[in-house]
């Protein structure tokens, strides 16, 4: 931890993509440090996101801990912050201060079969799980991505996703199909039990909206998935990152320092205040 | 160390503290609140209307300020608290034990330089409580006591013509030795005078939570209790009770801006309030305390379950204020009692 907690770094924003336009815009941004050094993180774990004048948001880290030399956000457009980062171009400087909370314990995994479980904006927290996976294919089994969106333009990371093919099975999935759509049609959880992976040595990560969340959890327990194969991520509005504001606690524990990830077995004795 | 000072002699002993600016109970429009020194110290207070802990950690305070010329980097200039040294008078017991408990918080996981730069040059006096000031004092059911040194660097005791002065730790001690011989040894009789008003003081009836041990147990299975509405259903989120509580810590960090062209402001830390409803209200909209009985719940069993987990001791210190200041008589005593008798 640096002296003082509080102080972001400088960073540059380095590449800009929209991956999901309208009403529930979704941009991704790439920020590299300004003087060539910045903090490690691993797999899972938050950075706190200013814009001077506007304040702070706390973000998932998208890219993998293997990638140093930048860091990856995906954002949705949806409050004070995050609608100004939208209108952020190459080059503008941005704050960043972290990493926080804990992380996937992925090396934990090696030799099982990893199921992804994402929904809308919920990619981003597992993705750099998933491209860490990929990179080190050789300690995994078989790596399956379920993803959904509302349709098919809420798809994000679509490129990306269509790489994997060959070294992971991507089942996309639309609310609402449209034409030219070959993929599942109905919700992740629906995609998930038309699948029915099994629970055989395997892990499940999950994250999405909490009602998907909810049913994910549900189905994978009807598949014979115990709650210690079962992990999520859960998000609480946060100020300081470091379990001291006061606000993102769920019971006794701050989701900035003991969360984001929880494993199901855990996430179930607390509380349901988030 | 244990010494013996003459009642009339006090403001000479702050004088000889020249190290040091002194704050010390000042009645203000009917308000009892620590001021810096002017003139004959007053120690006759029943306990200040705010605790002390706006000292270590202010109301307002200023992380850092930033200026951007547009198209340019913003340029960060970190503001770090002077490091004056101050010598609190008169701080009671309850608030010595609240400064233990947010030494706890800016110092758990990470260290916090705004409050630990100011904290670590504060020396608190205690005075102890001969009998309970207020009518909602609770101490001793929260582990305290009326003449608890915990988090206090001295401790008077009031003999009624001379105080028996009990210096806890090292800053302690040097706020003794500064006054040079003006402090005399105490005599038997001294001890035995301070032995039995400290008997009468523990003795003396205060208001009380039922069960203290059984409490965050308790509380843990109350969850899901009908009771946090009901008894929450005169609240009007004010948050007077987490203003004047010792231990209360939450805050807000947000961006004040003062000028454009070039754009200058400050990133500023103020405090917060778990009875607020924007105060864990996500920018979806979605609320996970969305009502008033989740954030009464939030405030008890913060106090009385979750710090007791984390940390072994209760986030309360039975100061009262919160009973004292509500508008609309919402009782942290009163609650815990039905809440943790209604769990069986």
């Amino acid at each position: 931890m640096p002296d003082n907690i509080y102080l972001p770094e400088l960073a540059r924003v380095a590449y800009i993509k929209e991956e999901v336009g309208g009403e529930r815009a979704i941009k991704t941004f790439r920020i590299e440090p300004v003087n060539g050094k910045t903090f490690e993180h691993e797999c899972g774990q938050c950075a706190m996101l200013s814009l001077f004048g506007r304040g702070e948001m706390m973000i998932s880290i998208a890219s993998s801990p293997l990638i140093k030399e930048y860091k990856q956000f995906s954002i949705m457009r949806v409050g004070r912050v995050s609608t100004t980062f939208h209108e952020l171009e190459v080059g503008d400087i941005v704050g960043i201060r972290g990493p926080y909370g804990n992380s996937f314990p992925v090396d934990d995994w090696r030799g099982k079969n990893l199921f992804f479980i994402g929904g809308g904006c919920g990619l981003a927290p597992i993705w750099p799980v998933i491209t860490t996976a990929v990179a080190q294919r050789a300690n995994f089994k078989n790596i399956t991505v379920f993803y959904g969106g509302r349709s098919p333009r809420d798809i994000m990371y679509k490129t990306e996703l269509e790489k994997l093919r060959g070294d992971v099975d991507v089942h996309l999935s639309v609310d609402k199909t449209e034409e030219g759509w070959s993929e599942f049609c109905g919700f992740v959880p629906a995609n998930v039990m038309d699948k029915s992976p099994s629970s055989e040595n395997a892990i499940a990560i999950t994250c999405g909206p909490p009602i998907m969340i909810k049913y994910v959890i549900q189905n994978l327990r009807e598949l014979g998935f115990a709650d210690d194969q079962i992990y999520t991520t859960i998000e609480n509005k946060m100020k300081c990152g470091i379990g001291k504001c006061g606000r993102c606690n769920v019971g006794k524990d701050y989701v900035c320092v003991k969360g984001p990830v929880f494993s199901w077995a855990e996430l179930k004795e607390l509380p349901e205040e988030y | 160390m244990e010494k013996i000072l003459d009642k009339k002699r006090i403001d000479d002993w702050i004088n000889a503290l020249t190290g040091w600016e002194i704050l010390t109970p000042a009645l203000e429009d009917g308000v009892w609140a620590y001021r810096p020194v002017s003139g004959a110290i007053r120690l006759d207070h029943t306990n200040t209307a705010q605790p002390p802990k706006g000292l270590a950690f202010p109301q307002r305070e200023v992380f850092f300020s930033f200026e951007q010329i547009k198209g340019e980097a913003p340029r960060l200039t970190q503001i770090l608290p002077d490091a004056k040294q101050r010598a609190v008078f008169g701080v009671r017991p309850c608030d010595g034990r609240g400064t233990v408990r947010m030494d706890k918080v800016f110092s758990d996981h990470a260290a916090d330089i705004y409050y630990q730069s100011r904290r670590k040059n504060i020396v608190y006096v205690g005075l102890a409580c001969n009998q309970p000031p207020g009518a909602n004092c609770f101490c001793l059911s929260v582990g305290g006591s009326p003449i608890s040194s915990d988090g206090l660097d001295v401790l008077l005791t009031d003999l009624e013509d001379r105080y028996f002065v009990t210096a806890v730790t090292e800053a302690g001690k040097a706020l003794i030795a500064a006054a040079g011989g003006l402090l005399a040894e105490p005599a038997a009789n001294d001890r035995a005078q301070v032995e039995k008003v400290h008997a009468q003081a523990v003795a003396h009836p205060q208001r009380a939570i039922d069960k203290p041990n059984e409490t965050p147990a308790k509380l843990k299975a109350s969850f899901k209790s009908p009771l946090w509405e009901e008894l929450a259903r005169a609240c009007i989120g004010c948050g007077i009770c987490t203003f004047l509580c010792p231990t209360c810590h939450c805050f807000d960090i947000n961006d004040e801006v003062t000028g454009s062209a070039p754009m200058r402001g400050s990133r500023v830390r103020t405090w917060d309030n778990c009875q607020f409803p924007d105060f864990t209200m996500h920018s979806s909209g979605h609320n996970p305390r969305e009502n008033s009985g989740a954030r009464l719940r939030q405030r008890v069993c913060h106090k009385f379950q979750y710090f007791f987990e984390n940390f072994g001791m209760h986030q309360c210190t039975g100061c009262g204020r919160c009973i004292t200041g509500c508008p609309v008589g919402i009782d942290i005593v009163s609650v815990v009692n039905k809440v943790v008798e209604h769990a069986g």
